[in-house]
């Protein structure tokens, strides 16, 4: 982000406030479209998170450091979206990542709808992770930084998020496999 | 067509593939939205706090200010200390009549630095209505996630992650029979009481539950429990896909389990204090294969719990 846009935002010129807004709310709607999966709470997601900024823009030290602080913002919005559907959401555990990979060497088609519902199975931490580093591209150590956690522990969801989806689409799978062999 | 037998890269790439499918968002409405109401919403004033304390404290004034019901302190590992127990799943259970006295008295308006890692100092539960509950974390190593959630470095997940969640409802404990169904199996009535929440939690179904064990702390007194998770349980074949400890269907009718679990075998330690009438639960979460020095680290927390109204 332009960091002289950023400054004068902190000085609280509007003009240069609705510049960023503008430059912001495609990419946190769509960030958050998918980490939330549920297009009206990404919505609210997004407003909150935009509207966070415009208040505490000033608490920003360095205005370098604003693509992470801002999309700080918006991860602490998405929680707090997701807990209204979701009290305290935890880590559900639909499959095991252990669980053997059985598909014989067939291979799996994959359509939207398997990765969607393996998706919205993560928590919304690992949902958060897989976004950050697989949809924006960032490396490990900023995703820590956003989410604020070590980068051990970010490395860790990716993993684990990773294998879940692989054995729910392993699972979903394994019906046409079945059918193939009959 | 992916082979998912394949590395990870197959999988990564099916993601990737996927999340950038267009969705046809258009945030031009949301944009308009918030111009709208930039004019009356105030900003805040510049803070001296630690760039990471921030957010932080936003939330838990957030939380406070909206009266939530629900205070989940979810830090990771392990956390209660010392009067108590052993480790619950491979032995004992607190022990009875342990006297717990704050190790610190810490300042509830000051909340937990960033430092070195995380969290530091006091720290404050938020959106405790009625209850301020302050614990002090005096390990390096925990987060708080978003204000109402504190992890361990190692994370909430099994096998060693760990964590604990504070719950400060007087009156809003509705204990199913069996946590698997708990829709269909929760109680007409609230647990009101101490005695009658412990009571509930020993007699849920498939909990292993140990023997409660009173406790004080900070000079109010309570019960501990512990309970566990079986290692076989399937929570896809729960009601909602949750395995529900506790719920209130009464205040959220869409999602009323407000404490269901990460995954079979986890272990929580219910550490609940009666506070002049008022109910605070902690719950410390892990894993049998969490240490034994990060459970010691969330015993810590919970006896250097203080209260005030």
């Amino acid at each position: 982000m332009d960091t002289d846009l950023v400054r004068r935002a902190q000085g609280g010129d509007q003009e240069a406030f609705a510049d960023l807004v503008h430059a912001l709310a495609d990419r946190f709607l769509a960030v958050s479209h998918r980490i939330l999966s549920d297009i009206d709470l990404a919505e609210d997601a997004t407003q909150q998170a935009l509207l966070n900024v415009w208040q505490d823009l000033r608490q920003l030290r360095d205005p370098a450091r604003f693509d992470a602080w801002s999309y700080r913002l918006l991860v602490r919005a998405c929680y707090a979206e997701g807990r209204k559907s979701r009290r305290w959401a935890p880590n559900l555990r639909l499959l095991s990542v252990d669980e053997p990979m059985v598909v014989d060497g067939v291979s799996a088609v994959v359509d939207r709808d398997q990765l969607e519902r393996a998706f919205r199975s993560l928590s919304l931490n690992h949902r958060t992770v897989v976004v950050l580093h697989h949809y924006l591209d960032l490396p490990l150590d900023r995703v820590a930084e956003i989410v604020g956690a070590p980068v051990g522990t970010v490395g860790s969801r990716l993993h684990y998020a990773t294998g879940q989806l692989r054995s729910a689409l392993i699972a979903d799978a394994q019906p046409t496999t079945r059918e193939v062999a009959r | 067509m992916s082979d998912f037998n394949a590395p990870d890269r197959d999988v990564t790439r099916a993601i990737r593939s996927w999340l950038h499918e267009d969705r046809h968002e258009d945030a031009s409405r949301i944009a308009a939205a918030v111009l709208d109401r930039v004019e009356s919403t105030p900003r805040r004033r510049v803070s001296w706090w630690p760039a990471r304390r921030t957010p932080t404290v936003s939330k838990i004034l957030g939380f406070a200010g909206a009266a939530a019901i629900v205070v989940a302190v979810i830090l990771g590992a392990r956390l209660l200390g010392s009067p108590a127990p052993s480790r619950p799943g491979t032995a004992a259970t607190p022990s009875p009549s342990a006297s717990v006295e704050p190790s610190a008295a810490p300042s509830a308006a000051e909340p937990s630095a960033s430092v070195g890692g995380g969290l530091q100092g006091p720290y404050v539960f938020a959106g405790t209505p009625g209850v301020a509950t302050t614990i002090s974390i005096s390990t390096p190593g925990w987060y708080d996630e978003d204000g109402a959630l504190i992890w361990n470095h190692t994370g909430g997940d099994p096998p060693e992650g760990a964590g604990v969640l504070g719950f400060t409802e007087s009156d809003l404990w509705y204990v199913p029979a069996d946590p698997c169904h708990w829709a269909s199996t929760l109680p007409a009535t609230h647990a009101a009481s101490l005695d009658a929440l412990v009571a509930a939690l020993a007699a849920q179904a498939s909990r292993d539950a140990s023997a409660p064990a009173e406790f004080t702390v900070s000079g109010h007194a309570g019960k501990s429990i512990t309970l566990h998770v079986p290692d076989d349980a399937v929570f896809n074949r729960c009601d909602q896909t949750q395995f529900c400890t506790w719920a209130n269907p009464v205040v959220s009718p869409a999602a009323p389990c407000f404490r269901h679990h990460q995954a079979p075998g986890q272990i929580d330690e219910f550490w609940i204090v009666n506070v002049d009438g008022q109910l605070v639960a902690f719950d410390l979460a892990y894993y049998a294969a969490t240490p034994q020095h990060v459970i010691d680290e969330m015993h810590a927390f919970v006896t250097s719990a203080t209260f005030a109204p």
